[in-house]
């Protein structure tokens, strides 16, 4: 921690501590359990036929020798999974291939066998019969009046959220307020380029996994690794037509999930599986399957345009999106949606136009990925922000603090915005970083502001008054390693003046957990955190029931003290939770258990100030802030660009860990490091061309600077539990804007492409001017 | 299934190798057992070369030259003190290979003989002038390091042949080092460079790598510029001529555009670094 960084307040209890992850020791130690753990008896192995096509019908298949080869007990192709569709949004997705295949990598048949080894092998004896179809591999290409059609019944499919669907078009949306086309008239200054960002990968340390058992009255477990047991649920049940109530989804350990984990990868394969071969199967992707047959960040074609007067104040933007949706629309209408929302960033500007088209392609889903979006807008914007404010001669700091929203605004398109601290982000990073490096060289620095929502749809939370006084907490989040069931611990403890360690966070299963729709969206903390606080304070209340006829007097002249005692104000006599739940649950009123759900229900649309159409969230969430600094150093051969120094201020609303909470900014800079200067998913023809670890590099920690200096600025959040707001996605968002307005301050070139790779940088610091590629 | 066989002398490997048409030879297993995992190769036996005492350690000969035994671990390269001077640039790229895990299994043998352009090894070997000592059923042979790239992972190793030994000249007092352009730390390179200083400093040699099947050499470019360092149009024609005879690819860490454009990039900072690090020596 640093000086700049304000003091945590404490309660007196774990909110504002550092407390260690429960789970650290069991991980250290290799002891905690992930799928690949996981065993059943008479369990069979799975693996998984990919299609080496993008785009073509399927004919039949020929199993007869696969069957043959030894250990393999059943097969399954889309023959065996009925008509059943899935999806978050469109529900346009079959458990497994079935009629066609979509892209290269997608699963079209699957095996169980004795061993994994034997598994794969008889997915090579797998003969199938396509027809091959011409493929589309660009969102532009999709558009085209003659473009191959991928979903040729998109007409029929449920849809969710009904965008303009229509041909390859998966969704259409178009937000604006003011008046963009008259304002520019108004503007000293105008800035307009079109950038374009690349796919990237998850790359999860743990690959996905699922292990499925079907018991002698068709009851199905899953187990698997995941963001959500209940999207699990969901989509197993509605792509093989089980009702909710004959699947229970739990998850052990989860080896971080930055969205590829949310909606389904093979959990439906694995469930048919299992079902088919009338024993539980596990069935594990290789790293090379893991980052063919998932899910990516979508690549953007963006164009930009802001205008502003000559005193630096932003009057209006305009953004229109192209977006490649890749085969199936999972999460895409609400990722595209998102970050038209977002593309004004946390500034006023009174006239604003956003736009976008989504777009199906033979490629593999490009779904939901830690900042939805929101980096791909960023990078244009923020570029934007700093060369407006290079023409008028206010520095990076200046023109953003001019128009920076401030608490009581709206949000582009309506949201209320609660407690915002992004002047005192800007205020912490400008002072941290100020004047020279230590060795008295100048810096090359850029920055980018960035908001990010934590909030959307359903949770809840069960609080359990065990006999001795101790507490249970179920509320069905998947904790994917940033530790979630550490900071709802603390939240439950901190009600309920209990240690932190009397609370025992139960794991995520559908049979016994509140509904929640899933550790996404950076909503955990926020939304999970007030669900566990109002459940707590329920088991209060009833506590206080019984010590008022324990003590004979009034609840209103009770307190509850720390270490789980309720006493009469005033008074030394009091009596312990133990004393309490024992009364409860053996002679008067029965055990103590609270419960709340709540769903986020505040509109994100004002129709008052803006139009929307195809407006993927219509209740959203609250809004955090950030400040990134970073400062660059490019290398004068390679033009390779390395991260000498970053500052990382968020507010946070209150950090219930702050521990937590920094350790989310730094891994955020990180993978945001790597999404601006090299990691990139690439495409030759159909395929993708560097499906392993050997050829798609993420950072290691020689890649990363020495020093991430995080600041954590909390103004609470009327809201959220004890304040907070979400913390999961916000230190990534500005990665890559401010590493480009870095990079163009050390070579006075600015950049249209990501990743900033250095062949890129080296291009532009030869021909500043130039055109890029 | 693969049978792993454990011999214990080189010509007990190599008569393993020549029976067992199928069977590779296992060094350091750092490229060769992810390539099994990922079924890219499938041999019937691996012979290791592991409890072969003949290929392990490095030895100063009689007549001064530096002899690496074929099994000798990246991290034991990068540690020795002999790589002084004009050898520096071995060690020093044998430090620079992907990631301490890797360097602590990864052989220069194995390496050598993987062949792979992006390697490291192969330019500094090119650089030092390294000699190959190659066993097989046949017998014992040498081979310049120059003689042994003959395509894209094609060398002029024969089916059943392991390389035993590599020699290098002994060295002198000139600085060298070794340049890698990757992108990130340990990756392949996307183009690399090993240089030597004469130890008069009017000359140099250079190789490059992973910017063709094999290193970039052209000694007599070098021998046209030896007394010309300090001109940079002579060293701007000189790497002209090595980007001439450059025949790198477009892949995921680059394009050949880039590596073209790296290679006279590459020759003029280093031989700055060089020349900088002899002066001031």
């Amino acid at each position: 921690m640093s000086l700049d960084q304000p003091e945590p307040i404490f309660l007196g209890g774990t909110v504002g501590k550092s407390v260690a992850k429960p789970d650290n020791l069991e991980k250290v130690q290799g002891r905690a359990e992930y799928i690949a753990d996981l065993y059943r008896p008479g369990m069979l192995h799975g693996a998984i036929l990919a299609s080496p096509h993008a785009h073509a019908r399927i004919r039949g298949y020929d199993l007869s020798e696969a069957m043959q080869a030894p250990g393999v007990v059943a097969i399954i192709t889309g023959d065996d999974v009925g008509e059943g569709r899935m999806g978050a949004f469109i529900k346009d997705e079959h458990a497994i291939a079935k009629g066609k295949v979509l892209y290269v990598g997608e699963p079209v048949a699957a095996v169980a066998a004795r061993t994994e080894e034997e598994a794969r092998h008889a997915c090579r004896l797998i003969k199938v019969d396509y027809e091959e179809l011409p493929a589309v591999l660009s969102p532009e290409d999709g558009l085209a009046e003659d473009a191959p059609i991928l979903h040729e019944q998109l007409a029929d499919y449920i849809k969710v959220f009904d965008a303009g669907a229509e041909g390859n078009l998966c969704s259409r949306t178009e937000l604006s307020e003011g008046d963009v086309d008259a304002a520019w008239a108004e503007c000293d200054v105008i800035v307009e380029d079109e950038y374009t960002t690349q796919p990237q990968a998850h790359v999860s340390m743990e690959p996905c996994g699922a292990l499925a058992e079907v018991d002698p009255n068709g009851r199905v477990t899953l187990w698997s690794a995941n963001q959500s047991v209940f999207r699990v649920q969901a989509n197993v049940c509605e792509s093989l037509g089980l009702p909710m109530s004959k699947l229970r989804s739990m998850t052990p350990r989860v080896g971080a999930g930055f969205g590829n984990k949310m909606e389904p990868h093979i959990q439906p394969i694995t469930v048919a599986l299992a079902m088919k071969a009338k024993r539980p199967v596990k069935l594990i992707l290789t790293r090379e399957e893991d980052f063919e047959m998932v899910r990516a960040r979508h690549p953007f074609r963006v164009r930009m345009k802001t205008g502003a007067k000559s005193d630096g104040t932003l009057v209006a933007r305009e953004c229109e999106v192209l977006v490649d949706c890749g085969a199936f629309a999972d999460d895409s209408p609400g990722v595209m949606g998102y970050s038209l929302l977002m593309c004004g960033g946390p500034y006023r500007i009174p006239h604003m136009k956003a736009s976008g088209k989504l777009v199906y392609t033979n490629k593999l889903r490009f779904g939901a990925f830690r900042g939805f979006g929101n980096p791909q807008v960023l990078f244009a914007g923020e570029q934007q922000i700093d060369q407006i404010g290079e023409k008028l001669g206010l520095d990076p700091f200046a023109i953003r603090r001019k128009n920076m929203l401030r608490e009581g605004d709206q949000w582009f398109v309506g949201p209320r915005i609660g407690s915002n601290g992004l002047g005192r982000c800007l205020d912490a990073v400008e002072r941290a970083s100020k004047g020279s490096r230590a060795d008295g060289s100048p810096r090359n620095f850029g920055l980018s502001v960035t908001a990010h929502i934590s909030g959307l749809l359903g949770t809840g939370a069960i609080v359990k008054m065990l006999e001795d006084g101790t507490i249970s907490l179920n509320t069905g989040a998947t904790d994917i390693g940033q530790g979630s069931d550490t900071v709802l611990a603390q939240i439950c403890a901190e009600e309920l003046k209990l240690p932190f360690d009397t609370v025992a966070v139960a794991s995520p299963d559908t049979d016994g957990s509140p509904y929640n729709w899933g550790t996404t969206a950076s909503r955990v903390t926020y939304t999970t955190g007030r669900a566990v606080k109002a459940a707590a304070k329920k088991v209060v209340d009833q506590a206080m029931n019984h010590a008022a006829e324990m003590l004979e007097c009034d609840v209103d002249d009770l307190e509850l003290r720390e270490g789980g005692r309720i006493g009469q104000r005033g008074s030394n006599s009091d009596v312990t939770f133990a004393q309490i739940s024992g009364r409860a649950h053996w002679a008067v009123g029965g055990p103590l258990v609270g419960s709340e759900t709540l769903v986020f229900d505040e509109p994100t649309h004002d129709p008052k100030r803006a139009i929307a159409l195809g407006l993927p969230f219509p209740r959203i969430g609250v809004f955090s802030f950030a400040a990134l600094g970073v400062d660059v150093d490019v290398d004068d051969t390679s033009g390779q660009v390395t991260v000498h120094e970053a500052w990382s201020a968020a507010d946070v609303g209150r950090a219930i860990n702050p521990r937590l909470v920094e350790v989310q900014l730094h891994g955020g800079f990180v993978q945001g490091l790597g999404y601006a200067l090299y990691e990139e998913m690439v495409w030759d023809g159909a395929r993708l061309a560097n499906p392993s670890l050997m050829d798609y590099k993420v950072p290691t920690a020689r890649d990363v600077p020495d020093a991430i200096h995080t600041y954590i600025i909390e103004d609470p959040d009327p809201t959220g539990p004890f304040g907070a707001k979400g913390a999961g996605e916000i230190g990534l968002n500005a990665a890559p804007g401010a590493i480009a307005n870095a990079v163009a301050k050390a070579t006075g070139a600015r950049h249209v492409h990501l990743p900033l790779t250095g062949e890129r940088v080296l291009a532009g610091m030869l021909d500043p001017g130039g055109p890029q590629d | 299934m693969t049978e792993v066989l454990s011999p214990g002398t080189i010509e007990e490997a190599v008569a393993m190798l020549a029976e067992y048409g199928e069977a590779m030879p296992l060094s350091g297993g750092a490229t060769l057992i992810a390539m099994r995992n990922a079924a890219l190769v499938e041999p019937s036996h691996l012979v290791s070369l592991d409890r072969i005492s003949d290929l392990r350690g490095i030895d100063r000969t009689a007549d001064g030259k530096i002899r690496i035994g074929a099994m000798t671990r990246h991290c034991e390269t990068a540690a020795c003190a002999e790589l002084t001077g004009s050898l520096y640039v071995l060690r020093r790229a044998a430090g620079m290979i992907a990631n301490r895990v890797v360097r602590n299994m990864g052989t220069m043998g194995g390496s050598v003989a993987n062949a792979d352009p992006a390697a490291d090894y192969l330019p500094a070997l090119a650089c030092c002038d390294a000699m190959l000592e190659i066993a097989g059923a046949d017998g014992r042979r040498s081979l310049s390091i120059h003689d042994y790239i003959d395509d894209w992972y094609e060398t002029a190793l024969a089916e059943g042949e392991i390389i035993t030994a590599i020699t290098l000249p002994a060295p002198v007092e000139a600085p060298s080092t070794y340049r890698k352009i990757a992108r990130v730390s340990g990756d392949y390179a996307t183009a690399s460079c090993a240089m030597a200083l004469d130890p008069d400093g009017q000359g140099m040699r250079v190789a490059i790598g992973a910017c063709g099947p094999g290193p970039l050499r052209d000694r007599a470019g070098e021998d046209a510029l030896r007394g010309k360092l300090g001109e940079p149009a002579a060293v701007a024609e000189f790497a002209g001529k090595l980007v001439a005879i450059a025949d790198p690819v477009d892949d995921v860490r680059g394009s050949a555009e880039y590596r073209l454009r790296l290679i006279p990039r590459l020759v003029s900072s280093v031989l700055s670094e060089l020349t900088t690090q002899k002066e001031t020596a």
